[in-house]
């Protein structure tokens, strides 16, 4: 740890994300919550009141300058953080944004040579990628147990047209209006998750839709494949499938493994002690008793009031340590560089299905 | 007077306008852009107009609230987790408070509820009134109480620091047609079968209708000025004697599954100790076994409307029995009553131009 901290942080928004920045802040040794800044007064003595945070400010400018925070957490819809990243760096604080750190990938660039410039770190958040089920299978790959990666699918479906922030037609939320409409909030999520496992791509096919029709969506699906070499990946993004699920698979020459962060469990299909013919009946048995497993610590993660930001803990904790520089960000230039791409990408008008 | 009503198409507003217009005042009704007007049958009144606005958008507030004599704050969101309610609740009234300020209008009517009363401490069978504490600790209530008691502080501290007048008012559970059940009773697990504790609570029941007229009357009323009043009919009726009524006149069997209050409170209790002892405070489980909150729904106490009747000169216009007639009426009598007064406007305007 290096001499500065804790780091002295502040959050700007305070959502219903901001339950899971401030509870990391109010628990971390790396860290203290000294501000909170949120455009409602009420809403932001609310945060500061549940988190015992010193104080709340309605400007963020004047939380900046009263404050001086060494690290910035900016929680609001992405059609803002240009401004706020901007103005955090040039305060000098280390800025912690929520996805999508920007909506263009030059708008990336602009914002990282700023912060380069100040000396300063900007880490976008990409909190799935810090699951256990997802490290799990890194290092199922990194052991070699997966063989080389050949397929990756990445599949999540949200009922966001049935009801609540998105389908509210009497006051468009502000990500209607982004180069994928609301998929935009959701689909960072997506190309980090695929770029975990897909190094590179070269060759990408889009289909976006608005199965449903209406105004207010302007996509509400999503089927894209990227292939990069070899190795072909799928990502999918349905508002109207259910239940709720955000499956992850990954398939190699030796076995796969799969996931839903949503109802974390781990399914891995591998070659198992007994050869090619006891190995089936081995891996239903061994993932029979692992299925069990997740769904009572389900249960109990449901009861304890656990969400899927579990990741987020491990993120926040890893980008605190690089902070001085001893270590590397858990999200670095280049993952951010490449996930902005492939969303540029899917969007490109030529690689439109 | 001119009225700005928010909250116009939801249970209580509906009713709130319909009020309005009968005490012959003119009535701007909030509604947001996407409602339907499908339902409000004040829509086509020529003393109502409609305004379209989302409070949780401060544009365009200004000329909503410009030229009315008093606002009627009735809109809340219900549904959602705190930070929805927040939303709609809260950072709504603020928008409309600031408004308000910017607009030069200086008189409001805020409807509150009883939820803002802090019951866990307060002793079985002893009166609340207006002067029994508010909840200390919101967080263990439900988010509907929390942002109703925030919504409720922020109108009174406005108000009395830029010296406008205000009423706030506290509804007690508010019934009517397609809204029969209250949580007060205990859970309803489906439209046939209920669980029912503390048989001898008495529901502080207030008709819509008498709510309504209460509201409208807290709007012109000069000693209202300034004051907290709790809104509920008279002789609030026990659990059992409510739930008698209303079996008596619904047209399907509903299974009643009975504990014992002294039952409930002693699992809400172990629940609540199990929770604080293995998980920490961090378990998610269903209010009725949360103490804060099942004392504030189901516990024995006594209510009084005196303050209300003194202050408003008001007294309830439907009975018990009239006000379950009329919510289970085959139509909705005040559907038929703005139909009515519209094909004789309509007659009387068609005369008018005959002759």
């Amino acid at each position: 740890m290096s001499s500065k901290t804790p780091y002295r942080s502040a959050v700007i928004g305070a959502g219903k994300i901001s339950e899971e920045h401030l509870r990391f802040l109010t628990t971390s040794p790396a860290a203290t919550a000294d501000a909170v800044c949120e455009l409602s007064p009420a809403l932001g003595e609310y945060a500061a009141e549940m988190f015992g945070v010193e104080r709340a400010y309605t400007d963020y400018r004047e939380m900046l300058q009263d404050r001086n925070p060494d690290v910035v957490h900016i929680l609001t819809p992405p059609h803002t953080h240009r401004q706020l990243v901007t103005d955090c760096i040039d305060s000098g604080a280390h800025v912690i944004v929520e996805k999508p750190i920007a909506t263009s990938n030059a708008e990336f660039h602009d914002l990282w040579s700023m912060a380069q410039s100040k000396g300063v770190a900007l880490i976008e958040d990409h909190n799935y990628r810090f699951n256990e089920p997802v490290l799990a299978i890194e290092k199922l790959i990194e052991a070699g147990e997966l063989g080389d990666i050949e397929e990756v699918e990445v599949r999540m479906a949200l009922g966001i047209r049935g009801g609540g922030r998105y389908a509210d037609a009497n006051l468009p939320h502000p990500s209607h209006k982004l180069p994928a409409g609301v998929l935009h909030e959701f689909i960072t999520h997506l190309t980090y998750l695929t770029l975990r496992f897909l190094p590179t791509f070269d060759r990408v096919g889009a289909a976006w839709s608005n199965h449903a029709g209406g105004e207010l969506f302007k996509y509400d699906d999503l089927d894209a494949l990227v292939i990069g070499g070899s190795t072909h990946a799928r990502i999918r993004f349905s508002a109207r499938t259910k239940p709720d699920c955000f499956c992850l698979t990954v398939r190699g020459s030796r076995g796969w493994a799969e996931t839903d962060l949503f109802q974390p469990h781990l399914r891995v299909v591998t070659p198992r002690p007994g050869g090619e013919q006891l190995s089936p009946l081995a891996n239903q048995l061994i993932n029979g008793v692992a299925l069990a497993g997740s769904s009572v610590k389900g249960f109990l993660n449901k009861v304890r009031q656990k969400t899927p930001y579990e990741g987020l803990g491990t993120f926040l904790d890893l980008a605190y340590a690089s902070l001085d520089g001893a270590s590397d960000p858990p999200v670095t230039f280049d993952d951010m560089d490449r996930a902005t791409r492939l969303i540029e990408a899917l969007l490109a008008e030529e690689n439109q299905v | 007077m001119k009225l700005l009503i928010t909250g116009s198409s939801g249970f209580l507003g509906k009713h709130v306008v319909a009020e309005a217009l009968r005490q012959g005042h003119q009535v701007r009704a909030l509604v947001r852009p996407a409602t339907s007007l499908d339902g409000l049958p004040w829509r086509d009144h020529p003393q109502v107009e409609i305004a379209r606005a989302d409070l949780r958008s401060r544009s365009g507030l200004e000329e909503v609230v410009a030229g009315v004599d008093c606002v009627l704050h009735l809109a809340a969101d219900k549904g959602g987790d705190v930070y929805a309610q927040y939303g709609g609740t809260v950072i709504a009234t603020e928008h409309l408070l600031e408004a308000m300020e910017a607009a030069g209008v200086r008189s409001i009517v805020g409807i509150s509820s009883f939820s803002i009363y802090g019951y866990l401490h307060k002793r079985s069978f002893s009166l609340l009134d207006e002067e029994t504490p508010v909840e200390s600790d919101p967080r263990e209530r439900d988010a509907y109480g929390h942002t109703k008691l925030v919504q409720e502080n922020l109108i009174r501290d406005f108000a009395q620091k830029h010296g406008w007048r205000f009423v706030i008012l506290r509804p007690g559970a508010i019934f009517g047609r397609d809204n029969l059940w209250t949580a007060r009773l205990g859970m309803q697990l489906s439209d046939t079968r209920w669980v029912r504790t503390g048989a001898w609570a008495r529901v502080p029941l207030s008709y819509v209708e008498n709510c309504a007229e209460a509201i409208v009357m807290a709007a012109a009323c000069d000693a209202a000025d300034g004051a907290t009043l709790n809104v509920l009919d008279d002789n609030p009726p026990t659990q059992s004697q409510y739930i008698s009524a209303l079996r008596r006149k619904l047209d399907h069997r509903v299974q009643l599954i009975r504990i014992p209050w002294f039952v409930m409170r002693i699992l809400a209790r172990s629940a609540w100790l199990t929770n604080k002892i293995v998980f920490r405070g961090g378990a998610k489980t269903p209010s009725i076994f949360v103490p804060a909150r099942l004392h504030a729904r189901c516990k024995p106490l006594r209510y009084s409307n005196r303050r209300l009747r003194e202050t408003l000169g008001w007294t309830p216009r439907w009975s018990l029995d009239e006000a379950l007639d009329r919510s289970l009426a085959p139509t909705d009598p005040v559907d038929g009553e703005f139909a009515r007064a519209s094909e004789s406007a309509q007659a009387q305007s068609k005369a008018e131009l005959a002759a």
